[in-house]
């Protein structure tokens, strides 16, 4: 039972990364239709920052604002430098995803080489309760990602912001003659995932070690999570995001480790050849057909 | 019946000019750059019948080739069966493979079968590196076995060069005869409106399987010339990342053009010797190439050629040159 109970929490202080990432895809999709595949480098971005900041002698909260803002940041400079040209063409979108792949992956081998990097745990403390160890870094991840969820939550689902980005995605151009800032409101949902990407990354590399290629297995995982709960549904992406990580975390903990990478995407062929629209439904995204 | 063989003379005249690239002495370097360069080819010409013609993207590419290296290997080391059975063999195997993968995109369409695909490179790479001594684990396989051709060792550059250059004017031909036949335009109708074309009694979903069968078989074919060049295969090479990296040599290209795979894997292979880059910063260059390309000619670099050639020398103005950059590469 001990064990049980002890592999249920390593797996979800992971799939709460993935979860992340899962949020942020789905969301950027749900109201863009932009399916952005450099959403792993962005991570990959908030790790790097955060072990810059680390190791210029930051402490950890501070490297993790750090990385959100910057993130942030690059998101913003991407959504009006390049993906605001595809948005009529979601194919292009994704083919320049695609390119950017690439491109930020390489820039930071080209700055920072391609060494796995990694910052000592911000938190060293370790609980034991009942012969479960509970690593104090393993729960902050997780209830930062449960605070961070919650609120992006109850944001879309109660606020007037919510209600108008809401009605974005179910009917755009109905949205602009009512007076919502469409435009905008793309903007800052894709500043948003951006930023959830960057947290993503710092608590990422609080648990492990990273290196510039790390961001395609996480986004691939993100991407099969938000698929599995129903693209642009934000309830599946977080309940999905929950049994992969309960998956995973079996697995690791009865000796197949060496398959923990394909549970996600076997999960995710599997659901999509059972129901497509996802376990949980979903949008399929404003303007694809 | 005129036009149809017009649009594979520029391709041809290329191949054949290539075809005296070994008679003018050049480095091993170059050579195999060329070679690699050629292989690609071949799996590009497969991906211009699924991409270009039924307008379906795939990011497991590289899967599909892998799936054909190790079959013509594994068929080398526990068959004995040597390079010309298993072209066809491996050729097979990748196009079952590509059955398997196609599948569901009977059921999701557009944006999922792109992740599927992905995902599906993804998990042959898993699978590749835990298949134990059967697919050699990580470390991959090594491949002893000669490549004759009547009683010729082909295995030295210049005629390895000449063997995978016969495979790529094969793979032209193969594909200029897909585009030109009933089966294209029944590709192309699919990608202009799917809806219509079902309407019009198509069977949408089997087609779009078919098509990206066939670009399985081109990279089967691929996948043995690749085996046969490195004699030794690994799981990591055939995972996404080499995926993207095909993706962005065909829409280099131009995925639509008989010229395009030809013009992107060599653009692609010879850009970084050219300016005297390192991987590094030649993988940056792609990617921003990969960008503007789409942002500014989304038809590819030939097909923006073409346009430009068109529209300044041309004797009337090409239809409508607003439109046809609009075009786009959407689809799926």
């Amino acid at each position: 039972m001990e064990i049980f109970i002890q592999q249920i929490l390593n797996g979800l202080s992971i799939a709460s990364v993935i979860t992340l990432i899962a949020v942020g895809v789905t969301l950027i999709f749900g109201l863009t239709g932009i399916i952005n595949f450099a959403h792993g480098e962005f991570l990959m971005v908030g790790s790097i920052v955060t072990w810059l900041a680390v190791s210029n002698g930051w402490g950890f909260p501070l490297a993790l604002c750090a990385a959100v803002v910057v993130v942030a940041v690059m998101g913003f400079a991407l959504e009006r430098g390049l993906f605001r040209f595809t948005l009529d063409l979601p194919t292009n979108g994704f083919i320049v995803s695609l390119g950017l792949i690439v491109v930020l992956q390489h820039i930071v081998i080209l700055f920072w080489n391609a060494n796995q990097k990694s910052i000592p745990h911000p938190l060293t403390k370790v609980w034991e309760v009942g012969g479960v160890r509970i690593a104090a870094v393993r729960a902050m991840v997780i209830i930062v990602t449960a605070l961070v969820v919650t609120l992006t939550f109850f944001v879309i689902t109660r606020s007037r912001y919510g209600r108008a980005l809401r009605a974005s995605v179910e009917d755009r151009d109905t949205a602009a003659l009512m007076g919502i800032p469409v435009r905008r409101y793309i903007t800052g949902v894709f500043v948003f995932g951006s930023a959830l990407a960057g947290l993503g990354g710092a608590l990422l590399i609080a648990l492990f070690p990273i290196t510039p290629f790390t961001g395609g297995t996480i986004v691939m995982k993100g991407f099969a999570v938000a698929l599995i709960g129903g693209l642009g549904n934000l309830t599946g992406a977080v309940a999905a995001g929950l049994i992969l990580g309960i998956v995973e975390g079996f697995s690791a903990g009865y000796g197949l480790s060496q398959w923990t990478d394909a549970y996600s995407f076997a999960l995710m062929i599997l659901v999509l050849l059972i129901r497509p629209q996802g376990l949980f439904g979903g949008t399929s995204g404003p303007r694809i057909t | 019946m005129k036009t149809p063989f017009r649009t594979i003379l520029p391709t041809l005249v290329v191949l054949v000019l290539l075809a005296t690239v070994p008679w003018l002495s050049p480095t091993n370097r170059i050579l195999s750059l060329a070679i690699t360069a050629g292989i690609n080819i071949v799996a590009l010409y497969g991906l211009s019948v699924l991409f270009g013609q039924t307008g379906i993207l795939s990011m497991g590419h590289a899967a599909l080739m892998g799936a054909g290296a190790y079959a013509a290997t594994i068929l080398a080391r526990d068959l004995g069966v040597g390079f010309w059975l298993a072209i066809p063999l491996s050729a097979l195997v990748a196009a079952a493979i590509a059955t398997i993968v196609g599948f569901p995109s009977l059921r999701v369409g557009g944006h999922h079968f792109v992740i599927l695909t992905f995902a599906f490179g993804q998990l042959l790479t898993i699978i590749l590196t835990n298949g134990g001594d059967f697919t050699g684990r990580a470390t991959g396989l090594d491949l002893q076995a000669p490549l004759t051709l009547f009683g010729m060792d082909l295995s030295p550059l210049p005629r390895f060069y000449l063997l995978v250059l016969g495979f790529v004017a094969l793979s032209a031909v193969a594909s200029w005869a897909i585009v030109h036949s009933r089966y294209g335009r029944t590709l192309r109708a699919i990608r202009e409106n799917e809806k219509l074309a079902a309407s019009l009694g198509i069977d949408v979903g089997r087609h779009k399987i078919g098509a990206f069968v066939v670009s399985g078989l081109f990279a089967g074919v691929s996948g043995v010339l690749l085996t046969y060049f490195l004699r030794h295969i690994s799981p990591t090479q055939f995972s996404s990342f080499p995926s993207i990296y095909l993706a962005l040599m065909v829409m280099i290209g131009g995925a639509r053009l008989l010229l395009g795979p030809l013009a992107g894997g060599i653009l692609v292979a010879f850009l970084p010797e050219m300016f005297n880059l390192d991987p590094v910063e030649s993988r940056i260059l792609y990617g921003v190439c990969l960008i503007a390309v789409i942002l500014l000619l989304p038809n590819g670099l030939i097909a923006g050629l073409l346009d430009g050639w068109k529209r300044l020398f041309g004797r009337r103005p090409a239809s409508s040159p607003a439109a046809a950059s609009r075009s786009s590469v959407s689809g799926g």
